[in-house]
C-alpha cells in the first residue's frame, strides 16, 4: 500500500473536521487554509506514527498544533492586540446584528451569529474543548488525547467554557442597552 | 430562547445544531492534493526504491542521515519513517537535479530535444506543485477554463471534461514551454495531479511515453493538436486518461 494510498483512505475522510478544528481556533480563513497544509504534509510525512489508533484525533492533534504554532507565532508579532479585546469586539458587533426588537424572536441566522460570536470569544483553551465536544462531538479521552492535557482538565475547561458561554449568550438575548457603556459603535 | 435557565445538554444541542461548522473548500482541497502527490512524488517510495542490483544498504540509508543499523530487512519500515526529517531536503535535491538537469544538457540529436522538452515540462509540472500557481483559473467547468484562454494564447486549446472516467479538471494556466506560451490544464485523479500541456501541432498521430525523474510523460498528437501529459500515476491510469481523451476528442 503505497503512503499516498494510506493518506487518502486514512486521513482524507477527516479533513473537513481538520479544517473546522484550524477555522474555530484561528478565526481567519487564510490562516486555517494554511495551518491545514501545514498539518496534513505533518500528517502525510508522519502517517507511519499512525499505528493502530484513530485517525480523526491523531489528525486534529496535528492540526491543534499546527494552529497553536501559527498563534504563537502571531502573539510574539502583535504582543499588544490581546485575543481577549478582539473577543469582546466580536462578541459587540455581533449583538448589534441582533434584532432590534427584544420581543421579535431571533432568527435562526441570528441565533448562529450570537452563538459564533460567544465560541469566537472564549480564550484558545477554552474554545477548543467546546469545538472538539460540541461541533465535532468527541470524547473527553480524545479530547485529552488531542490537546495534551488530563481528562480532569478537559472537563473543568468544558464546565468553564459553558458557563461563560451561558453568560455571553445570556447577554446577547437582551436588548442592545445592555452594551452601552461606553460603547460607540454605528 | 438563549436564557441562563439552559442546562449542559440544552447548550450542547444548541451549539452542536446552530453553531458553524466549517468545511475546507475545494481551492483548498486542490492545493493540499497537489502538495501532497508532490510529497509522495519526490519522497523515496519504500517498494519502488529497493534498488535493482542490490546496492548496499547503507549507501541508500546512509544519505539519510545514518539510519544504517535500523534498517535491517524487518525494520524497513521504521527506517523508512524515522528517515522522514531528510525529506525537506530530499526535495530541495530532487528540485535541484529537475532544474538544474534540463540546463545542462546540450541539444543535439532529436531524441535528445525531446529528452529536453521532456525535462522542461517535467521541471514545470513539479514547480507548479511546489511553488505555483498550479492553475491561473480554477473551474472543474471546462466552458469556464476554455475562454479564461482567449487572448492569451493565438490559439484555442481543446479543453475536455472527463470527470465520468475519474480525472476531474481542476483548471488551468499559461506556461512558457521553449519560448512560447501554450495552455496548461490541470486534472486530477485520486491523490495525483495530471498537467496536460497542449498547444497546435499539424504532425500526424505519435503516442510516446517516457520516464523522467520518476515522473511520466507522454505526448499524443492528433495532427491538430500535441498533447503532453506529465504525471506521477501509474502507467495504466496514465494510459487510461489517454484513451479517455482521445475518445472524447473524437466524439467532438
Amino acid at each position: 500500500v503505497s503512503t499516498a494510498r494510506s493518506f487518502e483512505t486514512l486521513v482524507l475522510p477527516h479533513l473537513d473536521a481538520g479544517y473546522n478544528l484550524a477555522r474555530w481556533l484561528l478565526r481567519d480563513e487564510s490562516a486555517a487554509d494554511d495551518a491545514l497544509q501545514e498539518a496534513s504534509l505533518r500528517a502525510f510525512r508522519g502517517l507511519g506514527s499512525l499505528r493502530g489508533d484513530e485517525a480523526r484525533p491523531w489528525l486534529l492533534r496535528i492540526v491543534r498544533n499546527a494552529c497553536y504554532s501559527y498563534l504563537e507565532a502571531q502573539r510574539s508579532k502583535r504582543e499588544l492586540s490581546g485575543l481577549d479585546s478582539d473577543a469582546l469586539e466580536n462578541l459587540l458587533a455581533a449583538a448589534d446584528h441582533l434584532a432590534p426588537d427584544p420581543s421579535e424572536q431571533l432568527s435562526r441566522q441570528q441565533v448562529r451569529v450570537s452563538i459564533d460570536a460567544a465560541i469566537r470569544s472564549l480564550s484558545p483553551p477554552l474554545r477548543e474543548v467546546i469545538v472538539l465536544r460540541e461541533i465535532e462531538g468527541l470524547d473527553y479521552a480524545e479530547i485529552a488525547a488531542i490537546a495534551s492535557i488530563p481528562i480532569g482538565t478537559v472537563m473543568s475547561r468544558l464546565s468553564r467554557a459553558r458557563l461563560r458561554l451561558r453568560s455571553m449568550l445570556d447577554h446577547a438575548n437582551r436588548p442592545t442597552q445592555a452594551f452601552d457603556g461606553g460603547h460607540e459603535h454605528e | 430562547m438563549v436564557d441562563m435557565s439552559m442546562n449542559d445538554d440544552d447548550l450542547s444541542n444548541l451549539i452542536h445544531t446552530e453553531a458553524s461548522r466549517y468545511t475546507a473548500s475545494t481551492r483548498l482541497r486542490s492545493a493540499l492534493f497537489a502538495q501532497i502527490a508532490l510529497a509522495a512524488a519526490t519522497q523515496p517510495d519504500p517498494e519502488r526504491a529497493k534498488p535493482p542490483a542490490k546496492a548496499p544498504v547503507a549507501a541508500t540509508t546512509g544519505l539519510r542521515g545514518g539510519h544504517a543499523g535500523a534498517s535491517a530487512s524487518s525494520g524497513r519500515r521504521f527506517g523508512w519513517w524515522s528517515a522522514s526529517i531528510g525529506f525537506s531536503l530530499g526535495v530541495a535535491m530532487t528540485l535541484a537535479a529537475l532544474l538544474v538537469v534540463p540546463v545542462a544538457r546540450p541539444p543535439g540529436s532529436t531524441a535528445n530535444i525531446t529528452r529536453a522538452l521532456d525535462a522542461e515540462l517535467v521541471a514545470d509540472h513539479v514547480q507548479s506543485l511546489q511553488v505555483g500557481p498550479l492553475t491561473q483559473v480554477i473551474s472543474t467547468d471546462r466552458h469556464t477554463v476554455k475562454p479564461w484562454f482567449q487572448g492569451k494564447l493565438d490559439y484555442a486549446p481543446p479543453v475536455l471534461d472527463l470527470a465520468q472516467e475519474g480525472f476531474p479538471l481542476a483548471g488551468g494556466r499559461v506556461e512558457h514551454v521553449q519560448g512560447k506560451a501554450v495552455a496548461a490544464l490541470v486534472y486530477r485523479h485520486r491523490l495525483h495531479v495530471l498537467n496536460l500541456y497542449v498547444w497546435p501541432s499539424n504532425t500526424p498521430y505519435t503516442t510516446q511515453k517516457s520516464q523522467y525523474q520518476g515522473f511520466t510523460v507522454m505526448h499524443w498528437s492528433d495532427g491538430n493538436m500535441q498533447c503532453w501529459l506529465v504525471t506521477d500515476m501509474d502507467d495504466a491510469e496514465v494510459a487510461r486518461f489517454g484513451q479517455a481523451w482521445r475518445a472524447q476528442r473524437g466524439r467532438i
